[in-house]
């Protein structure tokens, strides 16, 4: 059995911390490890998975595009369906119970896509924690609505204007807050990266999804040939691939955002040779970093892979092959968020449509008889504004001119 | 007013080479006993807002490490007092960590601080720097674990930099009973200790003195220089006072957005020399306390 508790993955991972930040890591690492080994923990977070999150997710064979490919049957995770929308929840609800083990009575945390705000601040909400979300203005202004939740779940949305005001500046901001109010407060990290133990802690919180898939596929006696997932962080491709991280099949893979075209420089993709290895946020990855180290911008539609770092984890079964990455643009994605919606029923959030864009390509490539699993980790409703505009852009203006003229 | 050894900070390159040699010049002028130059990083997490928003600017004015260690070699030429690097792990590790103190050592400098490279997280940074003839100097703070103290004191570090309060540079700093003890330990131990992070008024200064080998001085001077570029037309006599909100949580956690970033692009030489003035106003007073403010 893989440890819990690593620091390290291969040359990746690590707690590069000023030392204010380094105390509070090592009694979160402690009371982390406890709280696993804790069967009342435990049964804290299953009551909490079946009544809060709305767990098990389903797990949806796509026949119809399946049969459309005439390639690989594809199936699809339905995280998105849980409660808050995304995968993220797995992961809020772990970390806000093991806050409220550990005596915090306040919660803060970073977002980009704004799920992750989302999900830590409805989890506050019921457990009855104070609540804030650090948020760059740029992703505050293409996930308006989910800011708009976040406040009525009572949280306090704040707008970080420094740096390149996006995810990874959230997280500066959160850092900076945490190094000020740790004694009472818990930052709650939304991807599986930041200094040790966020990574393994994030994995072991997001392994559910990985387990409960597992489970669902032997139930309908399926083996899988591949696992797709799409990586910005890679919270929800490192809790899906969990279970089978020790074994060499089924095939992993991690999709990374392509953005507008890895030649224009408008992407998030680190690996495959385009990040270097680096330290930033309290961790050693693979990050998309100038020749003197500082911190390149990043592009995707979807905010929640716009990010410069990638998991140490995933970095590092990167590049000890076990998992394969791939890329989607921008426009591969739209296209299969439409494809899903049409076929299936379903759509997609643009993060999980890289994911289902590479699966698309990789069915035909594969026999009937193989088996192909996509996380959805999120659903599209938070891109309303953005799909809409992407895929309908006049009816979408019309529809908005009306609503303006009707206020 | 006796004088008080000061550790002054400053971005290099903020705003642009020409203003951060100025300011380097009249820092020494005032008398510090020691200079911190900081190279810019995009994400200077373990910096406040101030900091943050210089290296923004410095960077947008096309910074590069290898600029900086050749504006450190014109400071180190002149300097009379000791120049300590300070950066973020990302700039290290990137050039290569022996290839970074290689350097430094080249540019006459007498020793790094580099906050996210922990002793036992260091990617060999105090072996490389030792190697060099650098004095890696590590970061602690009051709550430090006893366990970790006792570890870092046996390595024998020459300096130690004390943050003196749990967060981030450039917040109010109050100083307890229980901090003035732990630098008064540290002392007892043998190393030269460094202490800062909020310190911003004559009277902390004073109060600190005769706890530390230096008192540092960051956020305020570069606040002083930021707000004298910003405003050229006001006076910057009151700058040792000003006080400017911190807080955690805040909806100001961000000070300044981008749009200032492009406003500070072009200094005038008379908006510079005025700001150069007021940094070296405000240095003066921290380190001998005249001028105004005295108590």
């Amino acid at each position: 059995m893989q440890s819990r508790y690593n620091d390290y993955f291969g040359e990746f991972g690590g707690r590069y911390v000023a030392e204010v930040l380094r105390g509070p890591l090592d009694e979160l690492q402690e009371a982390f490890c406890a709280a696993l080994e804790d069967p009342e923990f435990q049964a804290d977070l299953e009551r909490v998975r079946d009544q809060f999150i709305g767990r098990p997710t389903p797990l949806l064979h796509a026949a119809n595009t399946s049969n459309e490919l005439g390639g690989a049957q594809i199936y699809v995770k339905l995280e998105g369906l849980a409660n808050t929308g995304a995968h993220k929840i797995n992961n809020a609800v772990g970390q806000a119970l093991l806050a409220k083990r550990m005596g915090k009575r306040r919660v803060i945390a970073e977002t980009g896509a704004g799920q992750h705000g989302v999900a830590t601040a409805a989890v506050c909400a019921t457990l009855g924690l104070e609540c804030t979300i650090y948020m760059g203005v740029v992703d505050r202004r293409r996930q308006r609505p989910n800011v708009f939740w976040m406040e009525l779940y009572g949280a306090q949305v704040v707008s970080v204007t420094s740096g390149a005001q996006t995810l990874k500046d959230a997280v500066n901001e959160a850092l900076r807050d945490w190094a000020a109010s740790f004694d009472d407060t818990h930052y709650l990290i939304g991807s599986a990266l930041g200094p040790s133990p966020f990574p393994d802690m994030v994995r072991e919180f997001q392994a559910v999804v990985g387990r409960e898939t597992r489970q669902q596929l032997a139930e309908r006696r399926l083996t899988p040939d591949a696992l797709v997932a799409c990586v910005g962080g890679g919270s929800n491709a490192i809790g899906f691939f969990e279970p089978y991280l020790e074994a060499t099949r089924p095939r992993l893979i991690g999709v990374e955002a392509g953005g507008r075209g890895i030649e224009t420089g408008e992407h998030a993709a680190r690996m495959l040779g385009l990040g270097r290895t680096g330290i930033l946020h309290g961790y050693k990855s693979k990050f998309l970093l100038s020749e003197d180290g500082q911190v390149a911008l990043t592009h995707s539609v979807s905010a929640g892979l716009d990010y410069p770092g990638i998991g140490p984890q995933l970095a590092h079964l990167g590049e000890a092959g076990r998992v394969e990455f791939r890329r989607a643009s921008d426009a591969h994605a739209l296209e299969a968020l439409r494809t899903f919606a049409r076929n299936e029923g379903v759509i997609f959030a643009l993060e999980s449509a890289h994911a289902a864009a590479t699966a698309l390509d990789l069915a035909p490539e594969l026999s009937p008889e193989n088996v192909i699993v996509i996380n959805m980790s999120g659903r599209g409703d938070k891109d309303l504004f953005i799909t809409a505009r992407e895929l309908e852009p006049e009816a979408w203006k019309a529809f908005l001119s009306e609503e303006e003229a009707s206020l | 007013m006796s004088t008080v050894p000061i550790m002054a900070h400053m971005v290099s390159h903020y705003p642009d080479r020409e203003t951060s040699l100025a300011v380097a010049r009249a820092l020494l002028d005032a008398g510090v006993a020691y200079l911190e130059v900081q190279f810019p990083f995009s994400d200077p997490s373990a910096d406040g807002p101030v900091i943050q928003q210089a290296s923004t600017v410095a960077l947008a004015n096309g910074f590069k490490v290898e600029d900086g260690f050749e504006l450190l070699a014109e400071i180190t030429a002149e300097a009379e007092v000791p120049v300590y690097l300070m950066t973020y792990a990302s700039l290290v590790v990137s050039r290569g960590v022996e290839a970074f103190c290689r350097a430094a050592a080249e540019a006459g400098v007498a020793g790094l601080i580099v906050p996210d490279l922990p002793f036992d997280y260091d990617e060999g940074l105090y072996a490389a720097g030792s190697a060099a003839g650098l004095d890696v100097v590590p970061v602690v703070v009051a709550t430090i674990a006893e366990k970790r103290l006792a570890e870092i004191l046996a390595r024998r570090p020459q300096s130690l930099y004390v943050a003196l309060r749990s967060g981030i540079t450039g917040s109010e700093t109050v100083l307890d009973s229980a901090s003035l003890e732990f630098l008064d330990r540290l002392r007892a131990d043998g190393c030269r200790v460094f202490g800062g992070f909020g310190v911003r008024r004559r009277e902390q200064v004073e109060e600190l003195a005769p706890h530390l080998d230096a008192v540092v001085v960051g956020s305020q001077l570069v606040r002083t220089l930021s707000s004298a570029l910003e405003n050229p037309d006001e006076p910057q006599s009151a700058a040792p006072g000003v006080e400017v909100v911190g807080s955690r949580g805040a909806n100001g956690a961000n000070g300044r957005g981008s749009e200032s970033t492009e406003a500070i692009r072009a200094v005038p030489p008379a908006a510079r020399a005025a700001a150069v003035g007021a940094v070296r106003a405000a240095a003066t007073e921290l380190v001998s306390g005249s001028g105004s403010g005295t108590h």
